[in-house]
């Protein structure tokens, strides 16, 4: 593969990342807007009496000023790559840059390293249900896959604590980090962090490995159909070889595409599971700003969030010619 | 001039609906899933008449287990179990089902008219599909909902409809561009059939099986959502529902006071009606794709 070839494909493809951003940012601006109603009243109503001077403020501070609303969409851009998001309320005065940023992280690794162990498992689990196609490890397999595929991420996510916290005593019930007067070595708070993420890693990898199973089963068998597979066969190729190397990987392809498709999907489930584990990441902060009513965290959370989701869909889209030259060629 | 159709001209939706029946459902999976959501629709139906308390009730004695005046015990404020999860069967079933009709309508209308039209109207349409496709979608009805002003069942059904339609666009999209080049239609063009009956009454009678499967796995994961959002105190604020039963469960410390009577019933009834639909939805693919090979 030339260099060069390389233009085209990666122009498209910042192209719809470009896009993608400003649908986003655009979204974000027009939400609290088109849904009627001004939060600045409604929130000085709760808090204030409706007092016109606090309406006041908290106009200017939504960015809601009396100007067009393109002038406000203007702002709203220029403040947004200034890097100001506006202030919480909650947590005034800090910014909502700063509350979103302190909350990315968790929920960054949540999100990263469940879909890499979901991914495994799913597609190891579908690569044996395939193999075995119509006997009974296969049946079982796309059953409780079927089962698990219909289960709410969040009560996974409370079975688990009931069973591996509360009864079994386990593993800790919630939070993120190990509580300590003093502060931790390295080595011990590293521990503290894994052992409090097992749990919502796992409740997420039961959730969605189910998904990976049945796109991986479905390509492998499409696979397993092809000539080049019964002419390995016939060669003698040793089985495992055939399942892995002929087979697997071939089948590996389609699936990769619908591992970034369903990031979203992984991504808005590990905010139903921060809630329930307290975990203090993006999910939480948004529960609790719908709670308190803290109108800019939740419009600054959600932005983030988007724009880290397209980033991770961007970088997986430059990988992928790595893993299949053929995408260049259209 | 005779034109040679595949089908019966028109929506004849019944018929089809019993031909498949006919030859895939019986004794399968499909027939467990039916079985399933009839139980379901049936408890949402009959609600008023079976409950054994009123579900908002609450002179009880607080976090009581399992007794035989209340079979799945009572919660933190002395309701009854039981009667909040047989009415909590109607939010679920009426949310999902027209959720998964409305974004079946947006995504058929979508899909048609690209998969047909093509070129650029197709074009567009797609991109934005692709899009949407990448912004986490619960996120989004999360926040959607978080700044509408009015909430009730309406606005859920209005929010997860409105963001669930993408797959679906996509896939009658691909089954309209591979009969958009059998002979039928090209035969229905030349007699002058416009382009909207053309799409409407000769294609999309002959994508119905594609169409319904895709709207069943839609409510599969309508009534996943919308449980989500109850979950997180998103959504109608009176309705019982499974979804706000296991938040108030949650945030009122069942887990903790080992009340399982009061957090496994709401979560396992979600995952059965999820599972029942996600059964029937697989079980038309299945036979769908069998007539196809035929």
């Amino acid at each position: 593969m030339r260099f060069w070839t390389l233009g085209p494909y990666f122009f498209k493809k910042l192209m719809f990342a470009i896009i993608t951003v400003w649908l986003a940012i655009t979204a974000d601006f027009a939400l609290p807007r088109l849904m009627g109603g001004n939060p600045a009243l409604a929130l000085a109503s709760k808090t204030a009496l409706g007092s016109p001077a606090v309406v006041k403020a908290l106009e200017r501070a939504f960015g809601l000023y009396h100007t067009s609303v393109l002038q406000q969409y203007g702002d709203f851009i220029v403040q947004m790559l200034h890097g100001n998001l506006g202030i919480s309320y909650e947590y005034y005065p800090e910014s909502v840059t700063q509350v979103v940023f302190s909350a990315l992280p968790y929920t960054v690794g949540l999100v990263l390293s469940a879909t890499v162990l979901s991914f495994l498992l799913g597609t190891l689990l579908g690569v044996v249900a395939a193999w075995h196609q119509g006997r009974r490890v296969d049946d079982w397999s796309v059953g409780v896959a079927f089962i698990f595929f219909a289960i709410p991420y969040f009560w996974l996510a409370m079975l688990l604590v009931y069973v591996f916290a509360f009864l079994l005593g386990w593993l800790p019930m919630g939070q993120a980090l190990p509580v300590s007067v003093v502060p931790l070595p390295p080595l011990a708070l590293g521990l503290g962090i894994i052992r409090h993420a097992v749990l919502p890693v796992a409740s997420l990898v039961l959730a969605t490995a189910a998904s990976y199973l049945l796109i991986m089963r479905d390509n492998m068998l499409s696979v397993l159909a092809e000539d080049y597979m019964m002419l390995a066969r016939a060669k003698g190729v040793p089985n495992r070889r055939l399942m892995f190397r002929y087979a697997a990987r071939a089948a590996l392809l389609p699936s990769f595409t619908q591992l970034m498709l369903s990031l979203g999907s992984v991504v808005g489930g590990a905010l139903v599971t921060e809630v329930v584990f307290s975990y203090p990441g993006l999910g939480n902060l948004i529960y609790n700003a719908i709670l308190n009513h803290d109108y800019p965290v939740i419009q600054g959370a959600f932005l983030i969030l988007a724009l880290s989701v397209i980033s991770a869909n961007f970088v997986a889209d430059l990988l992928y010619p790595l893993l299949d030259p053929r995408v260049m060629l259209n | 001039m005779a034109v040679s159709r595949r089908e019966p001209k028109g929506l004849n939706l019944v018929g089809q609906c019993w031909q498949w029946k006919l030859r895939y459902v019986p004794g399968s999976k499909g027939t467990m899933g039916l079985a399933i959501v009839g139980f379901f629709a049936l408890m949402a139906l009959l609600a008023t008449w079976i409950v054994p308390y009123s579900p908002h009730q609450a002179n009880f004695t607080a976090w009581q287990p399992p007794t035989w005046g209340h079979w799945l015990g009572t919660d933190d404020y002395g309701q009854d179990v039981l009667s909040q999860l047989i009415v909590g069967a109607q939010a679920s079933l009426v949310v999902g089902v027209l959720a998964g009709l409305l974004s079946g309508l947006i995504g058929v209308t979508v899909g048609i008219t690209a998969g047909y039209k093509g070129g650029a109207t197709d074009e567009i349409l797609m991109r934005l599909v692709d899009f949407l496709l990448v912004i986490p979608t619960l996120a989004l009805m999360i926040v959607v909902s978080a700044f509408i002003p009015s909430s009730g069942q309406t606005t859920e059904i209005m929010v997860i409809g409105g963001l669930s339609w993408l797959w679906m666009a996509r896939v009658v999209r691909s089954q309209v561009m591979s009969e958009r080049r059998r002979g039928y239609v090209d035969a229905a063009r030349v007699l002058g059939v416009s382009d909207r009956e053309i799409m409407f009454r000769e294609i999309l009678p002959n994508v119905v099986p594609v169409i319904v499967a895709n709207m069943t796995l839609i409510i599969t994961v309508s009534i996943l959502v919308q449980a989500s959002l109850n979950f997180l105190g998103i959504g109608s604020p009176t309705a019982i529902s499974w979804g706000s039963m296991l938040s108030l469960a949650f945030a009122d410390n069942a887990i903790d006071q080992g009340a399982w009577w009061w957090t496994i019933p709401p979560g396992l009834c979600l995952t059965l009606l999820a599972y029942g639909f996600s059964l029937i939805g697989h079980a038309i693919l299945q036979g769908y794709a069998q007539s196809r090979e035929q």
